[in-house]
């Protein structure tokens, strides 16, 4: 399934990318060829002979509106450089000025390193402080294809830095779990916990210290101790896997944690959801509990009963009795989708 | 709820030290060299995260690229109508699709929502609460399954894609219930 989403995923975002930028095209979003009309007030007086400038770039609402044929109402002024050389004018807005749709988007497709957006001055003559001109700016076109492409260079790099920030954690809880393991810590854990954990977890045997484990990471879950939470995790699953008979398949108990993970039962709020709600928060507490408990208990139902499937326990690496010939034809379409067919083969 | 969220803040605050200093504590009781397990088993950090990078990456620029394409206007241009049917307001459906892909872009959607709507306002809470219930899922798979080398994950994905989709619509109705 995760091959499907991951590539469906990458194939949607090309489809819409180049879906999005077929209409801007037709619509002649950025009017790419066509000179903006604005007026240039000189403060100190236009200098002929001056390579750099300083510039007040004024724009008409109604002006702007019929242009680009949008909404957006641009600021009555904006400050700007006035670059003359042979080859033309120039004017540079500055940096940081809050320009309007789709002008902003221009902006971030062809600015520089600077941050000014660069329009090629035309229909110049100049007379007095005030002067009409127009300005045409760079042409924009496919701006979702290069969106994406950029996107998955600047994502791959954030999943690097993602685990650097991850590894002073991981390797404080696998030293402290190594020593808890050591003194026998763990085993009085999973004493503690096998009550309950053992029928979720049922190819767990019954003094093992994933056990163990897997409690302090769903305990540190509940206590919204994020960077304890998944060192734990992984270690979990670390356990498990040494219950495994295969290398690369999941068992159904690391289903069960990852699903039990994923449903993330809370009783504090995220820090994050804090930060951005402030007080508001107190209130969504209980609305959170209740959502998040019931999502627990659902995501256990389904990692149990998806696991009773036919695709799915054909699949798994550490079923007891190999029978069956679809063992190696996991994707066969034609047998499920039915959670409550009772178990057939083995 | 504000008496039980302290308590539970002020139990976090503890537990943590309680931990980091308790287990080599318990492990000098026991007698076990400390230090030395403890690097032993630090040395695996390390490995294990630089072994993670792969998937991450593999999730995170799908993910990203995702994002960037504008698909998400469409899909909920798409569901809107549908949505409305069911008494769902379809502001709140990029944080449906948004929440188990990205956790900052989620936190994102709250942001704009509250931008828009105020922190009052029924969909911010309905919005705030989805984000609480439910985590990152993909993100969550690729770490933990690829901290152990494992690309076949079963019905992991449909499992926690289950457990997401169920958060996202009790939220609705567990949001309108309290504070409709």
């Amino acid at each position: 399934m995760l091959n499907y989403i991951w590539a469906g995923l990458i194939v949607f975002s090309l489809v819409f990318a180049l879906a999005t930028d077929t209409r801007e095209i037709a619509q002649d979003r950025y009017r790419n060829d066509a000179a903006l009309p604005v007026e240039l007030h000189f403060p100190d007086g236009y200098a002929a002979d001056a390579r750099r400038q300083s510039v007040e770039v004024r724009i008409r609402p109604e002006v702007y509106q019929a242009f680009y044929d949008t909404d957006a109402t641009p600021e009555r002024a904006y400050d700007g450089t006035l670059v003359q050389t042979q080859d033309g004018r120039q004017v540079r807005f500055d940096a940081g000025a809050s320009l309007p749709e789709p002008m902003a988007t221009i902006r971030e497709v062809t600015a520089g390193s600077d941050g000014e957006l660069r329009a090629v001055l035309q229909d110049f003559v100049p007379n007095g402080r005030t002067v009409a001109a127009s300005v045409a700016f760079e042409p924009v076109r496919f701006v979702k294809m290069t969106a994406i492409t950029q996107a998955a260079f600047d994502f791959a790099d954030t999943a690097v830095n993602i685990i650097i920030g991850l590894i002073g954690a991981l390797a404080l809880w696998l030293g402290l779990l190594r020593i808890a393991e050591k003194s026998g810590l763990v085993g009085i854990i999973v004493r503690l916990v096998r009550p309950v954990l053992r029928p979720l977890f049922p190819g767990v045997p019954k003094d093992h210290p994933a056990l163990g484990v897997i409690a302090l990471n769903l305990s540190a879950n509940m206590l919204g101790l994020g960077n304890a939470a998944t060192p734990l995790g992984i270690k979990a699953m670390e356990e498990l896997h040494k219950l495994n008979e295969s290398e690369d398949t999941a068992t159904d108990d690391m289903v069960m944690l990852l699903a039990m993970n994923t449903a993330s039962v809370q009783l504090v709020p995220p820090v994050l959801l804090v930060a951005i709600m402030g007080l508001q928060i107190n209130e969504l507490i209980f609305s959170i509990i209740i959502v998040t408990g019931c999502s627990l208990l659902v995501a256990i139902t389904a990692a149990k009963l998806l696991s009773k499937m036919r695709r799915y326990r054909a699949t798994d690496p550490n079923r007891k009795t190999v029978v069956g010939l679809e063992e190696n034809h996991p994707s066969d379409a034609a047998d499920v989708d039915d959670p409550d067919a009772p178990p057939s083969n083995t | 709820m504000e008496t039980f969220r302290s308590i539970v803040e002020l139990m976090a605050v503890f537990v943590l030290p309680a931990i980091i200093v308790g287990f080599p504590l318990y492990g000098l009781y026991k007698k076990v060299p400390v230090y030395e397990e403890f690097v032993e088993g630090a040395k695996e950090g390390f490995k294990v995260a630089v072994q993670i990078i792969p998937y991450l990456v593999a999730i995170l620029f799908a993910i990203g690229m995702f994002r960037a394409s504008g698909a998400m206007e469409f899909l909920v241009e798409g569901l809107r109508p549908v949505l409305s049917l069911v008494n769902i307001p379809p502001e709140v459906i990029p944080m449906g699709i948004i929440r188990p892909l990205t956790g900052s872009g989620s936190a994102g959607v709250v942001v704009d929502l509250i931008n828009t709507y105020g922190e009052d306002s029924l969909i911010v809470k309905i919005a705030a609460t989805m984000f609480g219930s439910t985590e990152t899922t993909f993100y969550v798979i690729a770490v933990y399954f690829g901290a152990i080398n494992v690309q076949k994950t079963r019905h992991a994905v449909p499992a926690g894609l289950i457990a997401d989709f169920t958060a996202m619509v009790l939220a609705v109705y567990v949001v309108q219930l309290l504070f409709g």
